[in-house]
């Protein structure tokens, strides 16, 4: 009898010249060029901002920021890894690996600003609120449940792009209201970072899914679309209670609500299926929607540090060049 | 702000901030909703500003008031009659100003008027910032006051910010915009350069350091090796040291260092702006400048490595510091000197960093060290620049007591700022007249300003009364004359404009050595003195080369000078002197371009609707300049025009201005280092003397942007 241990496949290496899919790279490049650390953000500018807040409002800025951690820290520890498994090609293996780095980044990033803003009690007190909050629990568990070993691979990706494209998006709402009302604009800057990362993860696990299913019998992708749509409608209504719960008190809510309803449009496009919510449901407030983009933004150098700059392609000068 | 009360943001009835963003968002024919903004503009005061205001019944009561409560300096006043205060402000309010975009009247609200200590109610409109600087300004002369008042309010002169925000107020800042600081070789100097930092960043005002004289780490001290920590310590010092000093809250003290290429610490000094930098070394808000010299592009373009020389030995064996040795001209007697201590790197791979650190960061600046000298018509050599690379002047260094007190009391430099808006000067038809009185507002800034807190300051000021007179709204300008910024006509316009501006502040400065009968200190030693200055002007005329141009100023009405004129301008000079040793610098313009509704400075746009934010006023969305949805075609932005068509601009402005300009340029984020040092090469070839920022702009990755975003969409 010959041994019964299945043999192990041949490891390869990673051959980035040869490409099943171009997207890997072209994603693989954008991340990379946006590389950031918090420390690059001078939050200590936003000490005086941050006084100005009545307690309440400072109180509610923690939760939100303390429920965008818990978000991160499961995307981080288990929403990217577990899709390692399910990798179609190398390349994707390696942009994963990235997007589970910057997400321990962004998590880091939100005790950053714990650390300069924030006494260490107000913190404890929102990481207990956090553990005993039963929406967010509620969510976190939702999407959990699709992270699991044994759960299916396209539903997992599902589960990812609605927690990277639609459940950050009540927490990512606060600080872009807050920057719009010039407070805490430092802050604004670096959550804008987070933004753009998560846009571009939500984009590509999305991408990946649609890619996947391509080639799916009709019934199979009948199925996982009802799924999907089926998982949305309960993390919407989680969010919507969430929602009420967190922002009820400033009187934002239906503000909130509108810019969950374009979120979960997004997260649904980002699968290739339709909207679920009709535009006028998706009224966005203008300055809200007008702050996500980090575009061409033209900041004042000596208040802040922006969110456009990105590590540079290095090419060095020729002779031509020095031609005088 | 004064309102930040969460309720009324909902969606249903649209508060002026959500109408201002909407600006950013196409509507449904996917044309720009300028309407937006002005109802944006008109609802931020129906909503807000009316509401808290104070209200006054008549002129009288108002001014008692705020001169009791000591919100108005009385002796400002009192230097007028009743009869007069009544005149200029009826002459004021009769103008009927409006702001013509939301980020125009928001920014002024929140910055500059003068609000009640609770700062929860306004006391002034902009009408009255106008007047009372005027008032100031005039120093009781009636007919220069409503002079000054009439050419702000109608948004042809603008004073720099120190200025339009303080003058009048009784409790205040300075009305000075800027400072820099010579740092030596030794302790006394950097603890006294901190303790000026601070001075000046509680009094407003940016602040420049040289620290090319400071020795490098490792240097010796005392003859002991190893010794010196180098300047990166210094950098950090200096960096809380602003982070610590803020006016009032008003706003953060902010900073900038400038160090030598040819410094042993170069490497760490750009290593301190990395993305992975070590918290202990990392510089987050402190602004970086480099200076290089001629020397160093040689030895780049022949490939090969550069040497840098410590600040200590230069010292000793030349005898002066670094900063006054010319790098370009003694290199290679420092590179055979074995005295001198050096290491190198390869010049290339020196750029090649620059331009990597650019790409994260923005920074540094680069001071062009030979061209600026070849320029400068001043006795004595130019080292540094600023906060905001436009000034560049001589200094001279100071020495210590061990008490810090002076043994030799040196010269530093300050420099107060005012620009005018490119379009309304046109319109106005006296460019002239514009030009002098505008000079005239900014003698009286110098004038009024001793800061004895830094001694070396007051006495640069007080001996050269140099002053800087910037220009703004160049793009929208040639834009609302269909003309494409960077064009051939584009160019040539600013190239003539430049020279006019230049015959007529050379010209008001002159009125003013007569009428005072006193030039600054070291007139007799400049080349205005001996007129070689004056030699490219007498031997050509600098007239419009296009026919398109020649018509636009016959069209406006305005006179331009040839060379018989400046003939005779250089005799007058040579005869009477120069009051100002300093005249023009062109600095970015970032809150007062916004009131005074002008694009930046002479740079292109950043955006047709620009997202601007900052720290006190957070993100709002302002509108270029006579853009409307027909002409929108000659409204193409920085990163879309390039960095050749802005350095053109530049080097044909240049030319004209005996300090510098604030040149930024912009790349889009795909660049590669190898486009960001062409373009300082091309730059450096065409006579540009500083580069201000490096800005990028990432386009969102397809399937992840914002959908109908003006600002996104290219």
């Amino acid at each position: 009898m010959k041994d019964i241990i299945t043999p192990r496949p041949v490891p390869r290496a990673i051959n980035w010249n040869r490409l099943q899919d171009d997207k890997d790279l072209e994603v693989w490049n954008r991340l990379t060029v946006n590389f950031w650390l918090p420390e690059k953000v001078p939050l200590s500018n936003d000490v005086q901002s941050w006084a100005s807040l009545r307690p309440d409002e400072q109180a509610l800025t923690i939760r939100v920021f303390t429920g965008l951690t818990l978000l991160d820290t499961i995307q981080n520890a288990l929403g990217a890894p577990a899709m390692l498994a399910d990798v179609q090609t190398p390349h994707e293996e390696a942009v994963l690996t990235n997007i589970a780095f910057m997400e321990a980044v962004h998590a880091r990033s939100y005790s950053s600003i714990f650390s300069t803003l924030c006494s260490t009690k107000e913190v404890d007190e929102a990481f207990r609120w956090s553990e005993d909050n039963p929406h967010l629990q509620a969510k976190a568990r939702l999407i959990l449940d699709q992270y699991d070993a044994g759960a299916d691979p396209l539903r997992r990706k599902i589960a990812s792009v609605f927690l990277e494209s639609f459940l950050f998006y009540s927490g990512f709402y606060l600080p872009m209201y807050w920057s719009s009302r010039a407070k805490l604009t430092n802050t604004a800057d670096l959550i804008r970072l987070i933004i753009r990362d998560e846009a571009i993860h939500g984009y590509y696990i999305g991408y990946k899914f649609q890619r996947a299913t391509e080639r799916l019998p009709q019934a199979e992708k009948d199925a996982l679309k009802d799924f999907a749509f089926a998982l949305m409608f309960d993390l919407y209504e989680i969010e919507a209670r969430y929602a009420e719960e967190l922002y009820d008190g400033i009187g934002l809510t239906e503000d909130v609500k509108a810019f969950l309803h374009y979120n979960a449009n997004k997260a649904l496009q980002n699968l290739g299926y339709e909207a679920l919510f009709p535009p006028a449901a998706c009224d966005v407030n203008p300055a809200i929607l007008a702050a996500l983009s980090p575009d061409s933004e033209n900041h004042d150098f000596f208040s802040g540090s922006g969110s456009s700059y990105v590590i540079g392609k290095t090419v060095a000068t020729e002779d031509t060049d020095w031609d005088f | 702000m004064l309102d930040h009360s969460l309720k009324g943001a909902t969606a249903s009835a649209f508060d002026y901030h959500a109408l201002n963003a909407m600006l950013n968002l196409y509507d449904d024919q996917g044309h720009i909703r300028f309407d937006a903004d002005r109802m944006a503009a008109r609802q931020y005061f129906l909503q807000h500003v009316n509401q808290n205001t104070v209200f006054f019944h008549s002129l009288d009561e108002k001014l008692r008031y705020l001169v009791d409560e000591g919100y108005y300096e009385a002796a400002v006043l009192d230097q007028y009659s009743t009869d007069f205060i009544h005149r200029i402000w009826d002459a004021a309010f009769a103008r009927k100003f409006r702001f013509p975009t939301f980020l125009g009247a928001f920014k002024y609200y929140t910055s500059y008027t003068l609000k009640t200590r609770d700062g929860q109610r306004y006391l002034e409109r902009f009408e009255d910032r106008v007047v009372m600087v005027a008032l100031a300004l005039a120093r009781g002369d009636e007919t220069q006051a409503m002079a000054f008042m009439q050419e702000i309010l109608s948004g042809r002169f603008q004073p720099a910010t120190p200025t339009f925000l303080n003058a009048g107020k009784s409790s205040r800042g300075e009305l000075i915009s800027c400072f820099l600081l010579r740092v030596e070789d030794n302790m006394e100097s950097i603890g006294r350069a901190i303790n000026s930092s601070l001075q000046l960043s509680k009094r407003g005002g940016g602040v420049a350091l040289m620290l090319t004289n400071i020795r490098e780490a490792g240097a010796p001290i005392k003859g002991i090796e190893n010794q010196s920590s180098g300047i990166i310590p210094v950098m950090k010092l200096l960096e809380d040291s602003f982070s610590y000093a803020n006016q009032l809250g008003a706003r953060q003290g902010a900073g900038a260092v400038y160090l030598n290429a040819h410094h042993p610490d170069i490497l760490q000094f750009l290593d301190t702006k990395r993305e992975n930098a070590d918290e202990k070394i990392r510089i987050k808000t402190l602004s970086l400048g480099v200076v290089i010299p001629d020397v160093t592009f040689d030895l780049a373009k022949r490939n090969e490595d550069m040497y840098l020389f410590s600040p200590h030995d230069v010292a000793k064996v030349y005898g002066v510091p670094f900063s006054e040795i010319s790098v370009t001209e003694k290199y290679d007697e420092m590179v055979g000197d074995k005295r001198i201590r050096k290491r190198k790197i390869n010049a290339r791979a020196f750029f090649q960093t620059l331009a990597e650190i650019q790409f994260e960061s923005g920074y540094p600046y680069i001071m062009f060290e030979d061209t600026v000298n070849r320029a400068n018509p001043i006795a004595g050599r130019i080292a540094m620049s600023n906060l905001c690379s436009e000034i560049l002047q001589v200094n001279e260094p100071s020495e210590f007591n061990d008490d810090l007190s002076y043994r030799h009391l040196g010269t530093d430099i300050s420099c107060n700022l005012g620009s005018l808006n490119i379009a309304m000067a046109m319109d106005g038809a006296d460019l002239g007249a514009t030009v002098e009185t505008a000079v005239r507002a900014l003698t009286a800034v110098s004038e009024m300003s001793a800061i004895d807190s830094v001694p070396s300051i007051r006495r640069g000021n007080d001996e050269s009364h140099a002053i800087g007179l910037g220009q703004m709204n160049l793009h929208g300008f040639l834009a609302r004359e269909r003309i494409h910024y960077g064009s051939t006509e584009g160019v040539d316009f600013t190239r003539v404009y430049f020279a006019a501006v230049a015959f007529h502040a050379l010209r008001a400065s002159n009125a003013l050595a007569r009428e005072k009968g006193q030039s600054f200190k070291g007139f007799a030693a400049s080349r205005y003195a001996d007129g070689t200055f004056f030699d490219k002007y007498v031997t050509r005329d600098w007239l419009p080369a296009t026919d398109t141009v020649r018509a636009l100023f016959d069209r406006f009405g305005i006179a331009l000078p040839d060379r018989a004129a400046w003939a005779d301008l250089r005799d007058a000079v040579m005869r009477d002197g120069l009051y100002n040793r300093n005249l023009q610098a062109v600095p970015p313009t970032g809150s007062i371009s916004y009131i005074n509704n002008s694009t930046s400075s002479i740079h292109p746009i950043v955006s047709k609707i620009e997202i601007r934010k900052e720290g006190k006023i957070g993100r709002v969305y302002y509108p270029a300049p006579f853009m409307t949805n027909d002409n929108l075609e000659f409204y193409r932005d920085a990163y879309d025009i390039g960095p050749d068509a802005i350095i053109d601009t530049y080097a044909a402005a240049t030319e004209h201005v005996d300090q510098g300009l604030s040149l930024t340029l912009f790349f889009p984020a795909e660049a590669t280092t190898r486009d960001i040092n062409r373009a300082q090469i091309h730059a450096w070839k065409s006579g540009i003397k500083t580069i201000y920022y490096v800005r990028l702009r990432q386009t969102a990755l397809e399937g992840t942007e914002v959908q109908g975003c003006v600002s996104c969409t290219l």
